[in-house]
């Protein structure tokens, strides 16, 4: 086995996975293009087939170097790559973390931008470390505020409005709102 | 052409309105830029209806403008965040963040000010004085055979920096190239990676992709580091650099003005490739290769007068040939049609008033990066100081509108943390995320040149080699990987932990 380990082994597996899922995939677009003779596939399976290669290419490098950065490379980031072990309690904030703007992004189509929005940024300075309850909803309220008067109030940025009720309703009343406020022409 | 500017220079500021516009685009340019989350192409998409209640010149040379200072804003958060504000910018990141944790971000940003007003000017002078001769010349030697070589080239050089290894470093262009092939293919038309999604059928929006890749991707690192007890706040140092400290970079600007120049030329290669070649070519050229990353500042001037060198230049294929060079300049084509004109060699003989305000905006644009730059850059980095868990929840916000304006897609929005949760996994194992974005940005590029280039010399590789500029481009690529693929044979430079 040389120096590979159980996570190269995982990434090899992944991208494995993507190459067969990407190369059956590709068979639902399979068809002559008279103009080109490639066609439509041409070019994906040729990236597909160097993925391959690429993937040995990175399993021999592990083969014999391990994790060991290879010589001569500029602009790496610091991120502690591998480094980090987690206990469970910090692997599941960790993963709240990346979990609750996935979230809202998923509750913008039902929920709205108006409704979803300040839930997101009190839970997201909760879960970044913010614990004392009055910071938050300050913090919530003003966020939410200069986001408003920006993006809706001078810029009239079209943002989703949701599509379920109450939700959809409370967008409307933020968008009647504005509406009233742009006609009183105080300027 | 001194008069023609001295023309273009009194019509932009003998009337009021168009001053307050050029005013709003170089503040809006610099302040969209400069703002994590949020790029001039957010300002740009939710101006861009209103710019038909404008005059054909003065919305144009808005979008000139912003293209100008927006350029130069997105180093400001490339540097203080590692998020840049635009794909031309993350080559800066390499060694401006460092900078920034080493406590000195003022003279990350002075350079970037500096260098970025300096490629940016002497782009905006070359272009007015050949703009007509170099795009002829451009017409009879650039084709798609050699737009393609210079995207292969492009991706070698993307590869061979970044990732822990060339190998991950190709991994990561090779993945953006796949995600480029979502949507409808170039030549055909025909439907591809669609997975049963409807809205999959004009492709992965390359905003979202970008925004999550780099602004979200940080903000759960960050957020990583904060929840395990290792973040720690950058210190703030304002400390501007000294002229003899830039001087030493002179022949590094003058280098990276020529590769600025000659990427933005072509048609849809534009400032990001000429960021990536700017610093390759800094690195390639250096005595001290191995101080690129951790804190060169050489890294930062070299990207930001290369992608701001190719601002100018990328007008020349747009007013001159009718093509855009990027997301920018392509919604500066939608402006000449919003008021019945086509972009292309008749505006110059239509419009001469038009281009020649652009013109001139675009210099003046340049010049104020300078002045403005300096205070706003003084302004920004007081973000610095705002803890963590208040700037993430206004940085995902903004990215999250950012997505979404673009297209008017939820979908979007949910690409672009999905990329986020991938760009934070990608990072981890030390794959190249500059890697990806160039790959996802020139894919589609690649591949319709790819095509041309093919059915140009129906399919025979011999005639297609025996162009000169194209095979140069294509040897230059070859001996860039093949570099890099021996290096990785070489010895072990650092072990990890983990090993």
């Amino acid at each position: 086995m040389g120096k590979l380990d159980r996570p190269h082994l995982i990434e090899a597996g992944v991208w494995f996975l993507f190459f067969i899922v990407f190369f059956i995939a590709s068979f639902e677009f399979n068809q002559p293009i008279e103009i080109y003779k490639f066609g439509a596939t041409g070019w994906p399976r040729t990236i597909l087939l160097l993925l391959l290669l690429v993937m040995f290419g990175n399993m021999a490098y592990a083969y014999y170097q391990g994790h060991a950065l290879q010589q001569g490379r500029v602009g790496i980031a610091d991120d502690e790559a591998e480094k980090t072990s987690y206990d469970r309690a910090t692997f599941l904030r960790v993963v709240t973390a990346l979990g609750v703007p996935f979230l809202y992004a998923i509750s913008l189509k039902p929920v709205g931008f108006y409704a979803a929005t300040p839930f997101f940024i009190a839970a997201i300075a909760f879960i970044f470390g913010e614990h004392k309850l009055k910071n938050i909803l300050l913090v919530t309220l003003i966020i939410y505020m200069i986001i408003m008067i920006i993006f809706m109030v001078i810029l009239n940025a079209p943002l989703p409005q949701g599509n379920t009720s109450p939700f959809y309703d409370f967008s409307a009343f933020m968008l009647r709102m504005n509406t009233k406020w742009q006609q009183l022409e105080l300027w | 052409m001194l008069e023609n500017f001295i023309a273009g220079s009194a019509a932009l500021f003998g009337d009021p309105f168009t001053i307050a516009i050029f005013v709003f685009g170089v503040i809006g340019g610099m302040l969209f830029g400069a703002i994590p989350g949020v790029s001039m192409l957010t300002l740009a998409a939710i101006l861009l209806p209103f710019t038909s209640d404008l005059e054909p010149a003065q919305g144009v040379m808005l979008f000139a403008v912003i293209y100008c200072t927006g350029t130069y804003g997105g180093a400001i958060t490339a540097i203080l965040f590692n998020i840049p504000g635009a794909p031309e910018n993350a080559p800066t990141a390499f060694d401006g963040y460092p900078m920034t944790k080493q406590g000195r971000a003022g003279k990350a940003v002075g350079a970037a000010v500096l260098c970025s007003a300096i490629g940016g000017i002497s782009s905006a002078l070359v272009m007015m004085a050949a703009t007509e001769p170099l795009a002829k010349w451009a017409i009879r030697n650039i084709g798609p055979p050699e737009i393609f070589a210079l995207v292969f080239f492009g991706l070698a050089v993307a590869s061979s920096v970044g990732g822990r290894t060339i190998w991950k470093g190709w991994l990561s262009v090779l993945l953006g190239l796949m995600v480029a092939t979502i949507g409808q293919d170039p030549v055909g038309g025909i439907e591809r990676y669609n997975f049963g999604f409807a809205d999959l059928a004009a492709g992965i929006a390359f905003v979202p992709a970008i925004l999550g890749f780099f602004a979200v991707s940080e903000i759960f690192v960050q957020a990583e580091k904060k929840v395990t007890g290792k973040y720690d706040a950058p210190p703030v140092g304002m400390s501007f650099p000294t002229i003899l400290e830039l001087w030493r970079y002179k022949i590094a600007v003058v280098r990276s003005i020529l590769v600025g120049f000659f990427c933005g030329i072509l048609p849809g290669i534009g400032a990001t490739l000429a960021a990536f070649m700017g610093y390759g070519e800094a690195v390639r050229w250096s005595k001290d290769k191995k101080s690129f990353g951790k804190g060169n500042m050489e890294g930062v001037i070299s990207s930001e007068t290369a992608n701001n060198a190719a601002t100018g230049a990328a007008m020349i294929p747009l007013l001159a040939l009718g093509l855009p060079g990027g997301a920018l300049t392509a919604m500066m084509v939608a402006v000449f049609q919003m008021h019945d004109l086509e972009p292309g060699p008749l505006v110059f003989y239509n419009s001469p008033d038009l281009i020649w305000i652009v013109f001139a905006a675009m210099f003046y644009a340049n010049l104020s990066i300078l002045i403005i730059g300096v205070m706003e850059t003084k302004t920004i980095m007081y973000l610095l100081k705002v803890p963590f868990q208040f700037l993430a929840p206004m940085i995902l916000l903004l990215a999250s509108i950012g997505s979404y304006i673009g297209r008017g897609l939820v979908l979007d929005v949910v690409v672009m943390f999905v990329a986020g949760i991938l760009g934070f996994l990608l990072r981890r194992s030390g794959y190249s995320i500059p890697g990806i974005v160039l790959g996802i940005i020139l894919g589609k590029i690649g591949e319709q040149n790819f095509a041309q280039g093919m059915q140009m010399v129906h399919y025979d590789l011999v005639t297609y080699f025996s162009r000169p500029i194209c095979t140069l481009l294509i040897l230059a690529g070859v001996l860039t990987l093949g570099f890099s693929i021996y290096q990785a044979f070489q010895g072990i430079k650092q072990k990890s932990p983990a090993s």
